[in-house]
Order: C-alpha cells, then structure tokens, then sequence
C-alpha cells in the first residue's frame, strides 16, 4: 500500500469514531429529501461531502494528531495528498449511495428516476465540490481546523451557494457543458493539492 | 549477587558497588566462576546509570576480582590471581596490626603474642 | 556511534525567543538527561532534532543520518510527549491497527505482551487512560514498532511518584539493548539524577553545560555564606544567587570556588540546586556554552 493511501485509511480510523453522527446526518438528508429522490444526490453533495472531507482536521486539532503526523514514518506530502484522497473517496461513497438510494426511492414510490438524469446534478456537485475542498483543504493544512474554520469554511461555502443559485437558474443551458464541469472540478482540486503541499512544506 | 545501596553515606555508587562486591569475592560469598549480572541489567536493578555501573565493574576488573565479557555479563575470577592475593595480604597485615595496637595497650610481649598466634592456629586445626 | 548530535543549532521560535548555537551529542547506549525550567527551550530543541520543525542554521545529526533525512529513519525513533496524540476515542486495540501499517517491524505479540505488563486494557479507550497509562501506552507503542532511540518530553510532569518510578524501570529494561539509548526531558531532576548518564542544562534557549553526569555534578559548587558576605568579588561569578535576611546561596563554577575564602561553606550541589540556581540567573546574550 502506497504511503498516500495508508494515511487516508489513517484519516479515516480518525474520524470512524463519529461514523454514528454521519449516518445519522445522512439518514436526516434522506428523510427530508425522500418525496424528491432526485435531490438526494446534489445535497449529499453539497452539504455532507465537504462536512465529512474536513473532519480529519477537526478531530486532528483536537487529538494534537499533527504530531503523529510527524513522527509516522511517512513523507510529509503523504499526509497533505491523503486529505485529498479521503475528501475524493468519501465524495465517491456518498454519492454512489445517494444514487442508490434515490433509486431506490423512486422506484418505492413509482416515480420515474432515469439514472441518466443523475448525470446533470451530478456532474455539477461534483464541480462544485470540487472548488469547496480546492479552497479549504490548503487552508486547514496551512492553519489547522481551529484558526481556519471561520474563514476556510465559511467563504467556500457561500462561494458555493451563490454558485448554486446562479447554476439553477440556468440549468437548462448547462447541459451542453457538462464535460467542461467534469473537468473543472479535477483541475481545482489537483492544484489545490499542488498549493497544499507546497504549503506544507512552508513549515 | 547482593548490592545494597545507600544514598545518603556520602560514599559514590560506583564505590558502593565495588566494596560490595569486592568484599563478596573475598569471603567466598561469590565462588570463583560465579556470573555476575551485566552491567546493563545491573544499572536497571538498582535503577542507577549505566556509566555508574560501568566504571564500578571496570574498577572491579583492574582489581582482578572479576572478568568481564563485552556484552554479555561478568565472572567472578580465581581468588588466587596475584592482585587479589595483594588484597589479602593487606586485609592480614591490617588486622594484624590491630592485634598489636592492642598488645601494646595490654602490655603483652613478643613472646606472649606468637603464643596466643600459635593457640590460635592450633584450634582451628583440630 | 551517535545516537544523535546538534551541532551548532540556531533556530527563531518567537521575537522573544530562539535556540542559540544549540550544541550537544548522546553515545549510543546512554540515558540523557535534558534539564532547564519551562521556557529554556527543550521542547523546542527536541522538535528540531525530529525533524518536527526547521531550523535557521546549524546541523543535526540523528542515528547516524541527518535531519531532515530519509523517512525511514522516524522507524527507529519513538516519541513520548507529555500530552498525547492519539485520537480519544481509539480503543487501544484500534491504536495497534492505525498505526501498525506504518512499521515494518511492527510486533504484535510485543504489544499486547507489554499492555498487559503495563496493565492497560486492550478495551480501554485512549480518553479514559490516566496520564500515566497514556505515557506508558506511549512507550508500548514506540517498544512495539522497535524504537532504537526514545524521546520523551516531559514524561513525568503530572506523574505520580509510583508511575515515575516505573518509568525509570521501564527505561531500564529498554537500555538492556546496547544498541538503544533515551533522550529525556524534564524540570523533575530526581528522575534523572540516578539513571541519567549524561546531562544537558538548558537555559533562555541556550546549553549551559552538558556531558557526563558526574562531569557536569562536579563542575559546580554551591556556595551559602551570611546576608554581607560574596559582594564585591573578582573573577568568580554567582550564578542565580538568592539572598534572603539570612545569608546569600548560589551556584559557582568549581575551580572559581577555589577562589573563595574558608569563611563560606562551599558544597558539592545536587542536580536540583544546579537546576533552581542556573533557572534563576538571567539569560544574557554571552557565550556560555560549554563544548563536550
């Protein structure tokens, strides 16, 4: 296992202890959503995404976890590219299971759900994600969650919001440009990562 | 092997050690061959610094009453090795001298003490 | 061999505070002592010798590589701070299977062996240990992943009598290994005034004096004389004195000692009284370092 990953599979031993919490944040998402299944996906997206990328950093600055980070024999960057790799690979889960869910939802309630619907929001959660994480995860790396939070967490999310008003209103003509969001997303979080590290390596 | 130490007699640990073990070597307490624990592990017992411990086996060594093997622990050398015998001899004319310092304050002659010498040696050979 | 050598460190923490010319070295094998009162800058000096933080100028040498050096080296280093740092809610079971994908020579058996020797509950979590515990699940963890060097800061503050004393054993056993050695830091001095092989005092950022430990006992005396006596002298310099209505203590170096009439008590001090008096003198920007 390469060092990126068995610190991800660290970052997410540190936050396995909360998995109650999230579950149930996700059960309230699918409660409140259950008449819409479409929406399921975009406000997993949205709302718990960034909350679950960024819990290592809560529970690393309560735990003092900076020092482990420092005295585990692994590369620096490891640590900085493993945020990364957890915020991506716990996008992933949630919106595989919000698909599945929304189907499954829709299918309960004889609504019809094209799973090729899903694309769209999707793709768009995706790209907004995205640009979340690529703002936040360079500052908590550089400040920790306690003295970036007002700023690190706040700004993006608004950033976001505006985002997604702006987007539905002219959702209809985002369609054709789909690719485009697929490919923002990807090069936002890469150079953001790029700055993490460098920032990293600052201290 | 029995080391018990004071840490208020104002005598260094590493000397403590050493008497000890000396005075342990020459009444036969600690038979020729006997192992002695390794330094480390005797620092750790008596919870005192290795360099302590060191110096006070490395002085026992010099002394010809102990061996040691690098890492692994001591041995107790033969008593008749010819700086131990040294030892002995001055442990003789120490008390020895003791015995006459006293003779002069009984007012015993040379005669009177080779007599009681000779008593003596006579008792502990039957 | 070294188990690890600062040569010449200067390192900028705040306005107020730096490592000045930081110089001091461990043989493999020894217990060193690290002394200075909270402030003299050991926290400090110890992350920049683990490569925790950089430093301005000045080389560090750690296991006979230097630092910052390969990442393989932190396999050999085990790191005891006197907070933890470790999730609370990990059971220790959980402790063992985080952090045992990063050791090569992660043995298993070695630490449940030594949990139950510590008697600590593989159940337990991590919040719930007392300080004690929590250091020594700290040892267990650096002894399990085969730590050639341990680094213990502040150990014992907040430990009771008892937990110290069973630091000191446990410290004991680990240095049966020739090969092993332990950087120690602390203000308790009686720790470290058996078991420490060689000592190093820290002072406003600075080494004061370090070497053997009977070295650094013998290159000071303590000197208490009454309330009017040891002003006005000439080539000896009281170091922290304290004067009170009674009479006046302080610390000299020995051969300044000689210097002094046979109307003072001049005393061999203990490790405390070096640590009390160095403490209390001010830290001034002279050279005062002594070199091993």
């Amino acid at each position: 296992m390469s060092a990126v990953a068995r610190v991800a599979v660290l970052h997410l031993r540190t936050v396995a202890p909360y998995r109650a919490q999230g579950l149930m944040v996700f059960g309230l998402i699918v409660l409140v959503l259950a008449r819409t299944p479409a929406g399921l996906v975009p406000a997993l997206a949205l709302l718990l995404a960034p909350m679950l990328a960024v819990h290592p950093f809560v529970i690393a600055d309560k735990a003092g976890l900076d020092v482990l980070h420092a005295v585990l024999p692994v590369p620096r960057r490891a640590v900085v590219l493993a945020y990364y790799a957890w915020a991506l690979a716990s996008f992933l889960a949630l919106v595989t299971a919000g698909a599945a869910v929304a189907v499954l939802l829709a299918q309960l309630q004889g609504q019809a759900l094209d799973p090729a619907s899903l694309a769209t929001p999707l793709t768009l959660s995706w790209a907004l994600f995205g640009v979340n994480i690529a703002i936040q995860l360079p500052l908590l790396v550089r400040f920790g969650y306690a003295r970036a939070s007002v700023l690190g967490t706040t700004v993006p999310f608004a950033l976001v919001m505006i985002a997604v008003v702006r987007l539905h209103l002219t959702l209809g003509s985002v369609q054709s440009w789909l690719p485009l969001f697929w490919v923002l997303g990807a090069v936002a979080v890469a150079g953001s990562a790029a700055v993490a590290v460098r920032l990293r390596g600052l201290r | 092997m029995r080391v018990v130490l004071s840490n208020s007699s104002g005598v260094p640990l590493y000397q403590q050690i050493k008497d000890q073990v000396a005075l342990a070597v020459l009444s036969g307490e600690l038979a020729e061959g006997s192992a002695l624990p390794s330094v480390r592990a005797l620092a750790r017992d008596l919870r005192i610094s290795i360099i302590t411990t060191t110096r006070a086996y490395t002085e026992l060594a010099a002394g010809g009453f102990i061996a040691t093997v690098p890492g692994k622990g001591a041995y107790v050398l033969p008593l008749d090795s010819a700086l131990v015998r040294e030892q002995l001899l001055r442990q003789v004319e120490d008390g020895l001298q003791t015995a006459l310092d006293a003779a002069r304050r009984a007012g015993l002659g040379r005669e009177e003490l080779i007599e009681l010498l000779d008593g003596l040696l006579q008792t502990e050979h039957c | 061999m070294l188990a690890f050598a600062l040569r010449g460190v200067n390192s900028t923490v705040s306005q107020g505070f730096a490592l000045r010319e930081v110089s001091f070295e461990l043989p493999a094998g020894y217990v060193m002592g690290l002394i200075g009162a909270n402030g003299a800058g050991k926290t400090t000096t110890i992350r920049s010798l683990l490569g925790m933080r950089g430093v301005d100028s000045g080389e560090i040498e750690l296991l006979g590589h230097p630092v910052p050096g390969p990442v393989a080296l932190r396999q050999d280093v085990g790191v005891v701070l006197d907070r933890g740092y470790l999730v609370g809610d990990w059971r220790l079971a959980e402790v063992e299977r985080t952090l045992r994908p990063f050791y090569d020579r992660w043995d298993a058996a070695r630490y449940r062996e030594l949990l139950d020797g510590f008697g600590l509950d593989p159940r337990a979590k991590v919040k719930d240990l007392s300080r004690g515990m929590a250091m020594k699940l700290m040892i267990a963890v650096a002894l399990s992943h085969g730590a050639r060097l341990l680094v213990l800061d502040e150990p014992t503050s907040g430990l009771d009598p008892v937990a110290r004393d069973e630091l000191v054993g446990i410290l004991g056993d680990f240095l049966l290994d020739e090969g092993h050695s332990v950087l120690f830091s602390t203000h308790i001095t009686a720790d470290l005034d058996r078991i420490g092989d060689y000592l190093t005092l820290m002072h406003g950022g600075r080494v004061v004096h370090t070497g053997p430990k009977d070295e650094v006992l013998a290159s000071y005396r303590i000197v208490r004389a009454g309330p009017e006596e040891l002003t006005d002298l000439v080539g000896i310099e009281l170091i922290g004195p304290r004067r009170t209505p009674a009479g006046v203590a302080a610390l000299v170096r020995t051969e300044e000692a000689e210097l002094l009439g046979r109307a003072v008590l001049v005393e061999p001090p203990t490790l405390e009284e070096i640590a009390v008096h160095i403490g209390a003198s001010p830290a001034r920007p002279g050279r005062r370092e002594v070199a091993v």
